[in-house]
This record gives structure tokens, C-alpha cells and sequence, in this order.
């Protein structure tokens, strides 16, 4: 067992964290936007072959789903989650970015007005098309993607060949990977605003009733991140279920605390906290949500127990 | 990045749970049920640990030199684990594996690592941990116990409460105030034998199985300056050395772990475990057990690879005592008749163990104070 990267997934991350820096710093959008599509990095990182990494067996979906935690913790949005983990296993032709969605197929869903490609991952099995100009009719929506939802019935389908309950898994461990990161983004803007704003003569991050809950944060952020990894080395099992419902189910008092020490300044489109928040909350229901992935983990955990 | 058990890992556990059943008695489950402090349980740990470190299966992390076989840290966690699981038939040893032989390894001097280390490295040493006071828990630099020097002696009074092992142990680690130095400053800890005169142990009926908790009083003790562990007001750095250790010391997702599969497959038997609401709360106890393992495992893989992490002990702290807490609620839940019952004893040891797991080496109050200025670097509270 070894919890540190290899020589490859170090340099990896080594170059990758390169790219990300500069864009660390957050802007405000000029037309208010909820969130900041940045074409810039996601077309480097794709040009650069970032997105294929999961193929690469020195590699692998670990080195994935730590690239999809640490760009979802930007403030910036890249499309890494569906291109990392499940295009470039079971999909690889496809162009990006990708958009997933998870069930009816007129969803409401993050990334189609970017994406260049759709996966649809239904009961009958997995099934991908590439989106033609025109396909897909924006939407306004409170979640800080580009949403949007398919504007056609006539896309030209294609089954994925794959077992569909493997390719589900690799789509947990990425919004596992990507909620984790979102967290994390949260968390550190917070805990920066908690240490330099002074209310009744002190730093905010000083109280104590402040510090337990964002450090409770941590332990459940800490844990959510490695238990996507873990659950990357481990498609096929009760993991990747177990790793998405835990961090679904552990979001929803985290976004509470988050927004609650941000006070009115996260309530404010100036301010980047709602970019991590609110892809949480969308994301907090996907797949059916905490209660659904957490007992699908247990049943497929003791299913000849 | 790697998750998965080595073959050789694999094999070492499976030499332990051999080791297990080979060696425990088959009323073992009886012997064990009230837990690693009961007389019963101390006794039969020195019976068994003589075996297992003749099998070299008691100290196998230590140095050679100290009767081990600098074997990997991996291998001590699957030996914890094992031995957790199991009800901890070494008892109130594991202590001495875990950290009180490491901490004397590294700050003793060499008469008291001669002394002490080769029997503890032998099986044969019961230890207790003497801290805390009914007027310095979780607030400990508060402590009032004095050792006041006398020529080559030190003289203690004062008294120690929730002392674990205390009336079975041959030797307190015991910390006292001495000089005038306020604080953690003022602090230094003792190798006292128990049966000094002047040491009066009494128990005290507890929530957590028999002989957890005693009150330790302690009246014109005198020990030699040679009992004293590393110099006057050194004692807080090697007990945040020591604590390190223990936070993460035991197990204790391990047992959960395997609690809530006898919980579960106890249901699957009543026909019950068809409802997603016990699904999804199991998955969740699951989860939260995984959790906590995958942040105690980090700590061993530093370890493994000659790092010592610091705070990290205390996010797994924190998630282990979530994860216990999760899985007794469960079992209460769903199963809350099987406490009152003998068909399940580990559900009732399991919840004993999981009511002290946020309160003992630092509550985890505690432990979220550290983790808010250690690893979020958030500052002090003003006082």
C-alpha cells in the first residue's frame, strides 16, 4: 500500500499544478456569470493530453480523480470529471468536453452548452453521441455551470461497449473527485476570510465555534478525497458508491458552514464561494443522491454476506 | 499510489488470524467480554503475549535491539487490527507496543530502557498511563500532582482519576508538576512502580467494561531521581510524541468495520435487510468506517516511508470516533435488543469501546482545536 504518487503520477501533477497557477486568483465575471469557463486552460490541458491520463497505466484513474479534485478546487471551470474518468476509458474518440447525463434525456445538465459530446448513462445501458452545432438550448440556472439541456431527439447514439455498471462507477469516483475538490476550493477561501476579517476585536477564525466546524469540514473533505481515490483502483465494487455517498451526504453541512462563516459577502456574486457551493449542491443529487449511492455501497458490500 | 495489500502483507495477516485462532481459548468470547481492562482479560494477556512474542508477533516494528524485527509499520497496523477485532487479547499491552516502549526507546535513558523495554518486548509488563486529574482532563497542563526533589528522591503527592489499567499494572507513566514553572513548562514524567508505598487504587464503576477507570492517589510516594523520563519540563514534547502514537494507535475502524458486518448480516437472518433505509445507513456507517481507515492508513504510510506526521492524527482521530459512533447508533437502531443479549457480545464491546474513543487522548474537542490551527493555520483563541 502506498499513499504517495509514483514517479509518472508525480510529474504529472508536478506540470499540472504549473498550469492550474494562474489561474488560482478569481475574477469577477463581467456579465455576473455564476461561473468562469475557462477555454484557456481546459483547451491546455487538453492539448497537452491531461485528459487521457487514466489510459496511461503508469497513471491510471488515481492519477484522474486527483486532477479532477485539485481543478475543481479552482475558481476558475474545466471539464475534467467526465473526459478523465470515463471518456478516456470507455470512450476515448470522443471529443470534449463531455457532458454526462444521469438519467431522462432532456435533463437539465452541466457542461452541454460547452461540450462537443454527450454520455448518457441510463438503466438500459451507457450510450454516447457527439453534439452538432445546435443541439443543445442553454439554460439559466442558479448552479454555477454552463447548463443546458439537449435541444433535439435526434442525436445518433451509440451504445458504449462497456459493463455500464463499471462506466457508472467511473462516473462516481469523478463527481466524487470533483465534489471533494469543490469543497476543498470552499474551504480555503473561507478559511482566508476567517482569518483576516476582525469582528468584535478579533479574527473571525479565532472563535471556537468556528474552528470546530470548519475543522469538522476538513476531516470529512480529508476523507472524501481518499476515498475517490481509493475507490479509482477500485471500479467494480461497493467503493465508488460508497465514496460518492459519503461525500454527498457529508456536503450538505459543509456548504451550510461555509456559507454561514462567509456571511453576507458569500451571498454576493463578487465573491467565488457560490462556484464551489453550488456545483455541490447540484451535484449532491446526482446518481440519486447520498441515500441511493450509500445503500446501492451497502448492498453491493454485503451482497453474499 | 497504490491500495491494494502486497501478497506479503496478505500472507502476514493471514499468519496472525492463525496465530488467533490457534491461540485463543474457545471461551474466549466469554473471558473477553468486559474488555482489555477486566482482571480476567489482564491475566490471560500474560499468557498470550509471552506466546506472541516468541512467535514474533508482539513487537515485530521495534529495533532488534530491543527484541524486534524492524519489520515494517505496516505489519504492527494488520497485527492491531487482528488483535482488535478480536477483543484485544493482549489487553492493557497494547500500550506497551504502541507507544509507552517507543516513547522509552527514544527518551529513556539506557538503565530504564534496559529495565523496562525487554520485558515489555517479552510480554510481560502491564502499564497504566497516569494523566489526567479530576482538575486537568482535557485542560492537562493544569495537572497538580507535585514531585517535589528530595537529595536523590522525588516525593509525589496528589491524585490521578479515569486511570485505565491502573489496578492490574505494575508501573504508572506518570506525569507530576515539579519546580515552580507553571504550565506545560512544569511537567515531567515519571516511571513509578505501583507497588510503592503510598499508591492507593481505587475503581470506579463505569459505562465502558470492568476495570477501565480507577482513581490513583498518590501520598509521600518517594521514587529516585532515576525514575524520572527525560529532564524536568520536557514532559509535554514527549508526550505530544507519545499521544501521536496513541491517537492512532488502536484500530479501532477495524472492529466497527466488522461489527457492522455481524449487524448486517444479523439482519440479513431476520429478514430485514430489504429496506433502502437501512441500506443507505449502513453505507453510511461503511463509508464513514473507510473513511477513518484510509486516514489512519496515510499516517502509517508515512510512517512506513520514515515520515512522522503530526496533525494528521487528529483528522484520524476525529473520523474513527465519527465512524464508531455511526456504527453503535446503527446497531441500536436496528438491532438495539442484541445489546441485552448474549447472542452478540461485540455489539455491546464494540459500543463500550466507541463511547470513549472521542473523549480519551484528547477529546475530540481537542483534537478540532488542533486540526483548526495546525492544518488550517486558523489562530488562537484569544483568552
Amino acid at each position: 500500500m502506498r499513499f504517495v504518487p509514483n514517479e509518472d503520477q508525480a510529474a504529472f501533477l508536478t506540470v499540472l499544478d504549473q498550469m492550474i497557477e494562474p489561474h488560482r486568483s478569481w475574477h469577477v465575471s463581467p456579465d455576473w456569470s455564476r461561473h468562469d469557463w475557462s477555454t484557456e486552460l481546459d483547451g491546455a490541458l487538453e492539448a497537452s493530453g491531461f485528459y487521457d491520463c487514466a489510459a496511461e497505466e503508469s497513471l491510471g484513474l488515481p492519477a484522474a480523480a486527483i486532477m479532477t479534485y485539485r481543478l475543481a478546487s479552482l475558481p476558475v471551470l474545466v471539464e475534467s470529471a467526465a473526459s478523465s474518468m470515463v471518456r478516456a476509458l470507455f470512450a476515448s474518440d470522443l471529443p470534449r468536453p463531455v457532458a454526462v447525463i444521469d438519467g431522462r434525456v432532456d435533463s437539465i445538465t452541466p457542461y452541454l452548452p460547452v461540450a462537443r459530446s454527450v454520455i448518457r448513462i441510463g438503466n438500459d445501458g451507457v450510450y454516447s453521441a457527439v453534439l452538432p452545432e445546435g443541439a443543445v438550448k442553454e439554460v439559466e440556472s442558479i448552479f454555477a455551470y454552463p447548463m443546458g439541456v439537449l435541444a433535439t431527439d435526434g442525436l445518433d447514439w451509440q451504445h458504449v461497449e462497456a459493463d455500464s455498471a463499471v462506466i457508472r462507477d467511473a462516473w462516481r469516483v469523478g463527481l466524487a473527485a470533483e465534489m471533494a475538490g469543490c469543497l476543498k476550493g470552499g474551504l480555503d477561501a473561507v478559511v482566508t476570510h476567517v482569518r483576516d476579517r476582525h469582528q468584535f476585536g478579533r479574527p473571525l477564525g479565532s472563535f471556537q465555534s468556528i474552528q470546530h466546524r470548519l475543522a469538522g469540514a476538513s476531516v470529512k473533505i480529508e476523507g472524501a478525497y481518499w476515498l475517490a481515490l481509493r475507490a479509482a483502483q477500485r471500479l467494480g465494487t461497493a467503493e465508488p458508491a460508497l465514496a460518492l455517498g459519503y461525500v454527498q451526504e457529508s456536503s450538505t453541512q459543509i456548504v451550510y458552514d461555509l456559507h454561514q462563516f462567509m456571511g453576507a459577502m458569500g451571498l454576493t456574486l463578487e465573491h467565488p464561494l457560490h462556484r464551489w457551493t453550488y456545483r455541490t449542491r447540484l451535484m449532491r443529487s446526482f446518481l440519486g443522491g447520498a441515500s441511493m449511492n450509500l445503500g446501492e455501497g451497502a448492498t453491493a458490500r454485503w451482497r453474499a454476506a | 499510489m497504490d491500495f491494494n495489500w502486497s501478497e506479503e502483507q496478505r500472507d502476514y495477516r493471514a499468519r496472525v488470524q492463525d496465530f488467533l485462532k490457534r491461540e485463543l481459548p474457545s471461551n474466549w468470547g466469554e473471558l473477553s467480554r468486559h474488555g482489555p481492562g477486566s482482571r480476567e482479560q489482564t491475566e490471560f494477556s500474560l499468557e498470550f503475549c509471552p506466546k506472541l512474542a516468541e512467535a514474533g508477533l508482539l513487537v515485530p516494528h521495534w529495533p532488534s535491539e530491543w527484541g524486534g524485527a524492524e519489520r515494517p509499520a505496516w505489519e504492527h497496523f494488520i497485527l492491531g487490527e487482528e488483535m482488535w477485532a478480536a477483543g484485544e487479547p493482549r489487553g492493557a499491552q497494547y500500550m506497551n507496543v504502541n507507544w509507552i516502549g517507543p516513547t522509552l526507546m527514544r527518551f529513556g535513558s539506557e538503565e530504564q530502557k534496559r529495565r523496562y523495554i525487554p520485558q515489555m518486548a517479552a510480554g510481560k509488563a502491564i502499564w497504566c498511563q497516569g494523566f489526567s486529574e479530576p482538575n486537568a482532563g482535557s485542560d492537562l497542563a493544569k495537572l497538580r500532582t507535585r514531585a517535589v526533589r528530595d537529595g536523590d528522591d522525588y516525593v509525589i503527592n496528589g491524585s490521578k482519576i479515569w486511570t485505565s489499567y491502573a489496578a492490574m499494572a505494575e508501573h504508572c507513566f506518570l506525569l507530576a508538576r515539579t519546580g515552580d514553572a507553571v504550565g506545560k513548562a512544569g511537567i515531567a514524567i515519571f516511571l513509578v512502580p505501583m507497588s510503592t508505598p503510598g499508591i492507593e487504587v481505587r475503581g470506579i464503576p463505569s459505562l465502558i467494561g470492568h476495570g477501565d477507570i480507577h482513581e490513583t492517589f498518590f501520598t509521600d510516594v518517594r521514587v529516585p531521581a532515576s525514575a524520572r523520563l527525560g529532564e524536568e519540563g520536557e514532559a509535554w514534547s514527549i508526550i505530544s510524541y507519545s499521544l501521536a502514537n496513541e491517537r492512532v494507535g488502536i484500530p479501532r475502524y477495524e472492529l466497527a468495520a466488522r461489527v457492522l458486518t455481524s449487524m448486517v448480516s444479523e439482519l440479513k437472518e431476520r429478514g430485514r435487510f430489504d429496506d433502502s433505509v437501512i441500506h443507505a445507513r449502513a453505507g453510511s456507517a461503511s463509508a464513514a468506517c473507510e473513511a477513518a481507515r484510509l486516514l489512519v492508513y496515510r499516517i502509517v504510510d508515512a510512517r512506513s516511508r520514515g515520515e512522522n506526521l503530526g496533525v494528521e492524527a487528529s483528522l484520524a482521530r476525529i473520523a474513527v470516533a465519527e465512524a464508531e459512533q455511526a456504527v453503535t447508533n446503527f446497531g441500536l437502531d436496528f438491532l438495539s435488543d442484541a445489546f441485552s443479549s448474549d447472542t452478540h457480545p461485540e455489539y455491546l464491546a464494540h459500543h463500550e469501546r466507541a463511547i470513549v474513543t472521542s473523549i480519551a487522548a484528547g477529546a475530540a474537542e481537542i483534537q478540532l482545536g488542533l486540526i483548526a490551527r495546525q492544518w488550517l493555520d486558523l489562530p488562537r483563541e484569544a483568552s
